[in-house]
């Protein structure tokens, strides 16, 4: 079995890509995909401590068996889907009024 | 007789007398416009008319209940609603009821207020005739009798206070009632302030009540009286004048070393005198009466002679019981009155304003009445009120008569009340003028007519009547000395009245002379050349043509001012202005019977009927000088009388040979000869001008400072700096704020990394208590996952190799001495974070053996 180490140093590489992404880049649509990629870096390290946590119960005699680390993803991809529709609702919006979908021309509301 | 009506202790028929005033006001107020005059007219009569009847009748039934009672002190009763409730000094509870009694004193009261003021009302319905704001004027009439009702039938005095307070509203209202004249808005104001000045007296006697007697209404103040006098420490009133402090200088009065000490009752009592000479314009607060003429006549005559005037007689007289309690207060009262009433008369002497005059002659015989009650009086004092509402009242009704008449041809309101512009008025307005010498005769004491009686028994009860305090050697008196006026003090006021009667008829007939004697200065009589033919062949005066809107002055309105210029001669009034002047002169004339004096008459209705009202509070507190002489007094009563007889025959002998022997010579030569003090006397000693200089001014400046500190403290420091504290603050959180959203990002990035550092270290914190017997308890802050370990004597080395659950150390320390611990915590980190703790202990406190 793939010990959880390697999971988590994965998942903080997708987080930091993702991060610096969304730092960086100045379009919304990529903007929004890196989101995407920082949830999934999280979803990624709850499931493996999950995972890494029920290979330990199972050596041992602890029987209360939880799975909310699995249950917990699932929630997070259901946000990350509600979240996108509305994203690309607002990134559609904008294009329309603007006719660009660079994030730093969106800045009305500046001052 | 009268068995229809209801029980005496629930009188509901107060309701309608009270009522029918307030219905008047309301549908004159919020209609009126759109009524037209005869609707308005009609409302206004009717609802004072049937409160007039309805005050007939609950004064028939007082009567026969006055009867029943062999003469016992009555009252028809009639309780609306609890108000609310206060505590009172003793910790019971004071109910404040909206309640309302007739009895003897009221009953007259309520009399005189709904008759007179019908017959005004009735003047007024013909003298307002042309005015715009008709329906306004009988809003405000109406209301004002409403509240003046109430001033007088209410039952405590909070009640008498609405009623105190209404009735100035309406005098303010009534004053200014032309107020696009910016004179006549400031005489409202004036009167309404200096009023206000009274109230603040007023209510602090409410309260002062409340506290020592435990009482509002008036039976309860009776029965709490005698504690106004009770010698416990909590009954005696400590009063420095201008505060504590020492001073040495000759002001000392003013800032003594210790506080005078005075009973309640002089306390209640002075604030209630201040009350009362606001309201009946006594020294120093008349100032308000004279410039209150800025109103219509009637206003005059109903509100600022007959009725609201006389409420601070009315309110001595009723509260006569605690008065009494107080001889010093009695003593100001009437010292204040004997002052007013000759200071007044003789501004009322130079004065060539019709109005002024008698506004200052009304000033004089409020003073008369003040004497009156202020001597013991009370009877002689309110039979006053009663006479002068009615000749008084008839002499500015006249005055309105003859204003009106000068009106056809001289439009300035100044001009048209000026005598010098009158004379000979008496062939022109024959009616007029006999009301006005009927009323005149009155005032100046004709013998036999009203005021002869009223003013003379006055004049005697302040020469032989003496205050002494009815509780005199016991309680508090014994222990604190009783004050008792001096006996100069009563041939003194004497004096001062018989001086004051004389001026009194001096002026009254040199105004009557000025007026209706002597040659018509006003315009040339003639025939007018621009009339049409048929005009001129119509005879000029006509008395009673009324009904029809457009009647008297329209033919004189066409015109010039020009004197020179012949016109109609003055014609005389109609009817409703006609008879309301017969039926106030006959009474002027009559009602004197209804109280005479020197034995005429066996038994004196009026003393008889007000006799149960002021027994308690007379009967042992006013006394006759000479130890309580009563035949002595006796005795005195006809040679006093000719202080007052020979008064009216100098003042009006003087007068003749003035006015009409001389015709007005001397007085000219005298104005000429002194003209300082003519100027001084004609500028009402400049009074104004002196409250100007001081209590106005010392106001002024006062409300310039705040307006200064306003300006600058609080607009400038705390409203600008503030502002400019959240504008700068804005400015530079401002910069921040770019729009971009990368940015945003990049600072909750950085945000998060801090807290992150936060969470991800441990804090060592830890609290020292001292839990006795020389031992320290040190308590470390709890955090997640944490972890401690002590070091208990401070050498680096910790106690224990592990770290442990322990979050508390107890350290024992020496006085004197002090102790370090260290402290460390580990987080789930494995981070550890070390604190070094000192834990000092004072000295013992030695003793100095």
């Amino acid at each position: 079995m793939i010990p959880a180490e390697h999971y988590v140093i994965l998942s903080a590489l997708l987080f930091v890509v993702g991060g610096v992404g969304f730092l960086v880049r100045r379009n919304v649509l990529i903007t929004l995909m890196s989101i995407e990629v920082m949830l999934n870096a999280s979803n990624l390290a709850l499931v493996a401590f999950n995972r890494s946590r029920l290979a330990h119960v199972a050596t041992s005699s602890y029987v209360v068996q939880s799975h909310t680390g699995q249950v917990f993803a699932f929630f997070i991809i259901a946000a990350e889907a509600a979240e996108v529709a509305v994203g690309l609702a607002i990134v559609l919006a904008f294009y329309r009024l603007r006719r660009t979908v660079r994030s730093d021309e969106a800045d009305l509301l500046k001052n | 007789m009268l068995s229809f009506l209801p029980p005496p202790n629930d009188y509901v028929l107060i309701a309608v007398i009270l009522g029918m005033p307030l219905l008047g006001a309301f549908v004159n107020g919020i209609w009126g416009n759109r009524l037209g005059k005869r609707a308005v007219r009609l409302m206004a009569l009717s609802a004072v008319g049937a409160s007039f009847v309805a005050s007939l009748i609950a004064f028939m039934s007082l009567a026969q209940l006055s009867e029943q009672d062999k003469g016992a002190h009555v009252k028809l009763v009639w309780n609306a609603w609890e108000w609310m409730h206060t505590t009172g000094g003793q910790g019971a509870t004071v109910p404040i009821e909206v309640k309302f009694s007739i009895d003897q004193l009221s009953g007259v009261m309520m009399l005189i207020v709904t008759g007179v003021g019908f017959l005004i009302h009735l003047y007024a319905t013909s003298y307002m005739e042309k005015d715009k704001s008709y329906a306004r004027f009988f809003a405000y009439l109406n209301l004002f009798i409403f509240a003046m009702l109430v001033l007088i039938l209410g039952d405590n005095l909070p009640l008498l206070f609405v009623g105190w307070e209404g009735v100035g509203l309406c005098s303010y209202l009534l004053i200014g009632f032309w107020y696009e004249n910016p004179a006549n808005a400031a005489a409202g104001k004036k009167a309404f302030i200096a009023n206000r000045i009274g109230d603040f007296g007023l209510l602090c006697a409410m309260f002062l009540l409340v506290q020592y007697t435990g009482a509002l209404d008036w039976n309860g103040i009776a029965n709490g009286a005698s504690s106004l006098v009770h010698p416990g420490e909590v009954y005696r009133v400590h009063v420095w004048p201008l505060g504590g402090g020492h001073y040495e200088g000759f002001l000392h009065f003013l800032q003594p070393d210790k506080p005078y000490t005075i009973s309640a009752a002089t306390a209640v009592g002075l604030m209630l005198l201040l009350g009362c000479s606001g309201k009946s314009a006594q020294i120093p607060l008349y100032v308000w009466l004279p410039d209150a003429m800025a109103g219509p006549t009637p206003v005059s005559a109903l509100i600022h002679a007959a009725t609201m005037v006389t409420a601070g007689i009315y309110l001595i007289c009723r509260l006569s019981f605690v008065f009494v309690l107080s001889p010093f207060t009695m003593m100001m009262i009437a010292i204040a009155g004997a002052l007013t009433a000759l200071f007044a008369a003789t501004i009322a002497v130079v004065q060539n304003d019709i109005k002024k005059v008698l506004a200052y002659s009304t000033i004089s015989q409020l003073g008369f009445m003040f004497l009156g009650v202020g001597v013991g009086a009370f009877t002689a004092g309110f039979f006053h009120v009663f006479t002068h509402a009615f000749f008084k009242a008839c002499l500015f009704l006249c005055a309105g008569s003859v204003i009106h008449a000068m009106h056809a041809r001289i439009h300035d309101d100044d001009k048209a009340q000026d005598v010098r512009n009158m004379g000979g008025l008496r062939k022109w307005l024959p009616l007029t003028h006999w009301t006005f010498a009927a009323a005149t005769a009155a005032i100046i004491g004709l013998p036999f007519t009203s005021g002869f009686f009223s003013k003379d028994e006055i004049l005697y009860r302040a020469f032989v009547d003496r205050t002494v305090n009815p509780e005199n050697g016991v309680g508090l008196l014994k222990k604190l000395g009783t004050f008792a006026p001096p006996v100069w003090i009563g041939p003194v006021l004497y004096a001062m009245a018989v001086a004051a009667a004389t001026l009194t008829a001096f002026y009254m007939c040199r105004l009557y002379f000025l007026t209706f004697w002597g040659d018509f200065k006003g315009w040339t009589v003639g025939r007018p050349s621009l009339l049409a033919r048929h005009e001129i062949a119509a005879p000029h005066a006509e008395p009673d043509h009324v009904d029809d809107d457009n009647d008297d002055h329209d033919a004189g309105h066409v015109h010039h001012e020009d004197p020179a210029t012949p016109g109609y001669a003055p014609h005389e009034s109609p009817w409703q202005m006609t008879i309301p002047l017969i039926i106030l002169a006959a009474f002027s004339l009559f009602a004197g019977v209804l109280n005479p004096g020197f034995g005429i008459l066996k038994e004196r209705p009026m003393d008889h009927w007000l006799e149960p009202v002021f027994k308690a509070a007379s009967e042992k507190a006013v006394i006759f000088a000479h130890n309580n002489d009563a035949s002595w007094a006796e005795h005195m009563e006809w040679p006093l009388a000719l202080g007052g007889i020979g008064a009216f025959a100098i003042g009006t002998t003087l007068a003749w040979w003035v006015y009409i022997s001389q015709r007005g010579a001397p007085a000219q030569r005298l104005a000429q000869s002194l003209p300082g003090l003519y100027r001084l006397v004609l500028d009402k000693w400049r009074i104004d001008e002196l409250y100007e200089a001081t209590v106005i001014a010392a106001v002024d400046s006062l409300a310039e400072t705040a307006a200064a500190v306003d300006k600058s403290v609080i607009d400038g420091i705390l409203a600008r700096f503030t502002s400019l504290v959240v504008a700068a603050s804005g400015t530079i959180l401002r910069a921040f704020q770019n729009g971009v959203v990368h940015v945003y990002a990049a600072m909750m990035v950085v945000g998060l990394a801090v807290m992150g550092w936060f969470f991800a270290v441990p804090h060592p914190n830890a609290t020292v208590v001292d839990a006795g017997h020389d031992d320290y308890v040190v308590t470390a802050a709890p955090g997640v996952g944490y972890a401690y370990r002590w070091d208990a004597d401070g050498d680096g080395k910790p106690d224990k190799k592990d770290f442990g659950v322990d979050t508390t150390l107890k350290v024992h320390v020496e006085p004197g001495k002090s102790q370090t611990v260290n402290l460390e915590v580990r987080n789930s980190f494995g981070l550890v974070r070390t604190k070094t703790i000192h834990v000092a202990r004072p000295e013992e406190p030695t003793s100095s053996l």
